[in-house]
């Protein structure tokens, strides 16, 4: 029931009593007080009432602003076409990685295994290097492999920004998963981008022995 | 005293590349004696089952890590002694310090080199 009509209804009632005349002068005090009081309250529910129904609209404008901007971040497209065309990509450098370093690894096997004493040496030797050289070739496919993925990064990585940025939103603090706890316990931290982060020649210093702790602290500036 | 070149040698990796890389430098080196596991269990089922003059290990594994292995290893009385080389892509400080700790008795970072290899085998089983 509407705040309007419960303050109509109580008015009534008041009404109704004010009508039957009643002579006792405690209830028609009583009576006035109640008069203003729900004249109070009908103004109070009346501001309510509007500031819920502001509240609403703007709920529902961020609602459907929200849905635009989910919308424009392309979801659906990303997670059927562009992140399985990306694994795919993945999927083939790793295959072409792997078939290349076969090859070559096959072909100085044989060469390794050739008998240099052999009339045919030469030739065989040769046949190997010419298998080593056509194995090469993968970097260049390999490389327009990598490009797409990477293309495809940065267009999540734009949209996802935007949206971060248009809807204000915050990192929240993520649980560990299993697998974190697991990469963090056991040190899986996985190759550095340049190189080695510790250089054998430190990692020999902190294994040499006498000065093994001058070499720790070392790795530690 | 001489280096035993027929000496068992097991490899643990569980890339596959790598491991028949090091067998064909271990090779280049005069070591043909050598085993293979894909990670630090398997390694562990194949050390308890015959000893083990070294064993050079990826550090990066499933489900059991090279890291793990090496711990397992020096905790057990039996496998103790035997020499333990880590060979990774694992380069962060933390990582050589904590390999140390536990016992390993050189390190090695990938990539490297047959050099490398002969000379940090060569400091913990002696020259060859």
């Amino acid at each position: 029931m509407a705040a309007v009509e419960t303050a109509q209804r109580v008015r009534e009632a008041l009404n109704s009593l004010n009508r039957a005349d009643l002579k006792d002068p405690r209830l028609m005090e009583v009576l006035d007080l109640s008069e203003q009081l729900v004249d109070a309250m009908q103004v109070f529910f009346s501001s309510l009432d509007r500031t819920v129904h502001q509240e609403f609209r703007y709920i529902a404008t961020y609602i459907a602003r929200t849905r635009q901007e989910i919308s424009a971040l392309r979801p659906n497209d990303i997670r059927e076409a562009r992140l399985p065309s990306a694994g795919a990509e993945l999927e083939a450098i790793v295959k072409n990685t792997e078939d290349a370093t076969n090859t070559i690894m096959s072909a100085a096997e044989a060469i390794m295994a050739a008998d240099p004493s052999a009339p045919d040496y030469g030739d065989v030797v040769n046949a190997h290097v010419l298998d080593i050289f056509q194995a090469c070739s993968f970097q260049d496919i390999t490389g327009q492999r990598v490009q797409k993925v990477v293309d495809t990064l940065r267009h999540i990585e734009g949209r996802v920004a935007h949206f971060a940025k248009v809807m204000g939103v915050q990192d929240a603090p993520v649980e560990e998963s299993e697998r974190d706890r697991r990469k963090r316990e056991l040190l899986l931290n996985g190759p550095a981008l340049d190189g080695p982060e510790t250089k054998q020649d430190d990692i020999d210093a902190l294994f040499a022995g006498a000065d093994a702790k001058d070499a720790i602290d070392a790795l530690f500036p | 005293m001489a280096v035993d070149m027929s000496m068992p040698i097991l490899v643990v990796d569980d890339y596959n590349t790598m491991v028949r890389i090091i067998r064909n430098l271990l090779k280049q080196l005069g070591f043909e004696n050598v085993d293979e596991a894909s990670d630090g269990q398997a390694a562990l089922a194949k050390m308890r089952d015959k000893p083990y003059g070294l064993v050079i290990s990826d550090w990066n594994m499933e489900p059991m890590t090279g890291f793990e292995l090496l711990q397992t290893v020096r905790a057990d009385e039996k496998l103790k002694p035997t020499p333990f080389i880590m060979v990774t892509a694992e380069s962060k400080t933390e990582n050589v310090i904590a390999a140390k700790k536990a016992g390993v008795n050189n390190y090695i970072v990938k990539p490297f080199n047959a050099a490398t290899l002969k000379q940090k085998m060569s400091s913990v089983i002696g020259d060859f």
